[in-house]
């Protein structure tokens, strides 16, 4: 995948933060979600180079040519738990109705007292997993972020839940990791999402819906250094007030041989972009990556 | 350039060869210059990657809450200094 995300103005601004917080917060779900109409309409105006990205992932995903409602129904959902994600982080989750599916794979590695990654994506939303950590008497997690690309993201998350804030690590230093190692020893999960590239991220070729594009190998090599298994974990948003939290269990464990080493992780980045894959085919509205994903714009 | 001491063409081979640097020589490595970042362009996978190498090797593990941190990653030199202080095996 191309590395143009990075580059995308940033439209989480100070102000529209603001915005959305207090619209959220003191006017409420359902009036808020009545203005997602026109705030959706907007953007499928104004945002010419995201209803291009939407239009190119919904041909693909939907296999026949998106019109107009389709669109605008990738928008809407995109807006959407972007304005739930402020529920989910001030953990208002009586708004909600979750469905967790394959929750036995978390709930053993719960149980287990080891940590492992919990590997997520920008499909759907990550954040509906708070809702299975309020459910559950202990959920340690952390988050590894690239703050740098994440400037909004991280100071809504400060904004809204300061301890939730602390819980993020920040990927950079050279020291970060070995606080990741640290915490999953104490049975730590640490969340990261798979399917961005960022500039210096080493990468690998994956087929993703018919085409070839890069993948980071970060999170899958992190597991295979640290010996941990990898969960998969999708939030997908079901229209309303709906959201199904799967889990699955990727890997026990990955192994790698020093002279195969960049073959074996190929193959198990490729079993996550399956897995993405089928997960964007169940649910094709929550992609929420709104850049050129497979580098069809490159020269 | 100021060579490199024995010790630190050791720590450089290591360095090499649990990062797979193919395009890189051990004994070229500029001692002062840095390892992350500019330098010799390492990240922070290849930071645990070489804690978990120089835990096996020497002995003793690099903490994350070790303020020394910064320093000790700084360069080929200030590692090697760090491991000849720092190692049981």
């Amino acid at each position: 995948m191309s590395r143009n995300w990075a580059r995308l103005p940033e439209r989480g601004s100070p102000l529209a933060l603001w915005l959305i917080r207090s619209i959220a917060l003191y006017l409420g779900r359902p009036v808020a979600r009545l203005l997602l109409y026109p705030i959706t309409l907007y953007f499928l105006i104004a945002a010419g180079d995201a209803r291009r990205s939407s239009r190119r992932y919904l041909r693909r995903a939907l296999g026949r040519e998106p019109g107009w409602p389709q669109l605008f129904r990738h928008i809407h959902w995109f807006s959407a738990t972007i304005l739930d994600r402020v529920y989910f982080l001030t953990g208002r989750l009586d708004h909600f109705q979750i469905e967790i599916v394959g929750g036995q794979a978390i709930l053993d590695q719960l149980r287990s007292g080891r940590g492992c990654i919990l590997l997520g994506s920008h499909l759907g939303s990550f954040e509906a997993l708070r809702a299975v950590g309020a459910s559950l008497p202990d959920f340690p997690i952390k988050i590894l972020m690239n703050v740098e690309h994440n400037r909004a993201l991280t100071r809504l998350f400060e904004a809204l839940n300061p301890e939730l804030a602390r819980a993020i690590i920040p990927i950079g230093r050279p020291e970060t990791l070995l606080a990741v190692q640290e915490s999953v020893s104490r049975g730590c999960l640490i969340g990261a999402l798979g399917d961005r590239v960022a500039q210096d991220d080493k990468t690998v070729r994956c087929q993703f819906f018919g085409r070839e594009t890069a993948f980071p190998i970060g999170p899958i090599l992190l597991a295979a250094l640290m010996e941990c298994p990898v969960v998969l974990c999708f939030g997908l948003y079901r229209g309303g007030n709906r959201y199904d939290v799967h889990f699955e269990k990727l890997a026990e464990k990955i192994a790698l041989e020093p002279r195969r080493r960049q073959e074996q992780l190929g193959v198990w980045v490729q079993r996550y972009a399956d897995r993405l894959e089928h997960y964007a085919r169940l649910a094709p509205y929550n992609w929420f990556n709104f850049y050129d994903y497979w580098s069809e714009d490159a020269p | 350039m100021q060579p490199l001491s024995p010790f630190e063409l050791e720590v450089a081979r290591l360095l090499v060869d649990t990062l797979h640097l193919e395009d890189v020589k051990p004994e070229e490595i500029a001692p002062e210059e840095p390892l992350f970042g500019e330098g010799l362009g390492l990240d922070s996978i290849d930071a645990l990657e070489l804690a978990l190498a120089i835990s096996k090797t020497y002995g003793f593990q690099l903490r994350s809450d070790d303020k020394e941190n910064r320093r000790v990653f700084a360069s080929l030199r200030a590692l090697s200094q760090h491991i000849q202080q720092q190692r049981v095996l």
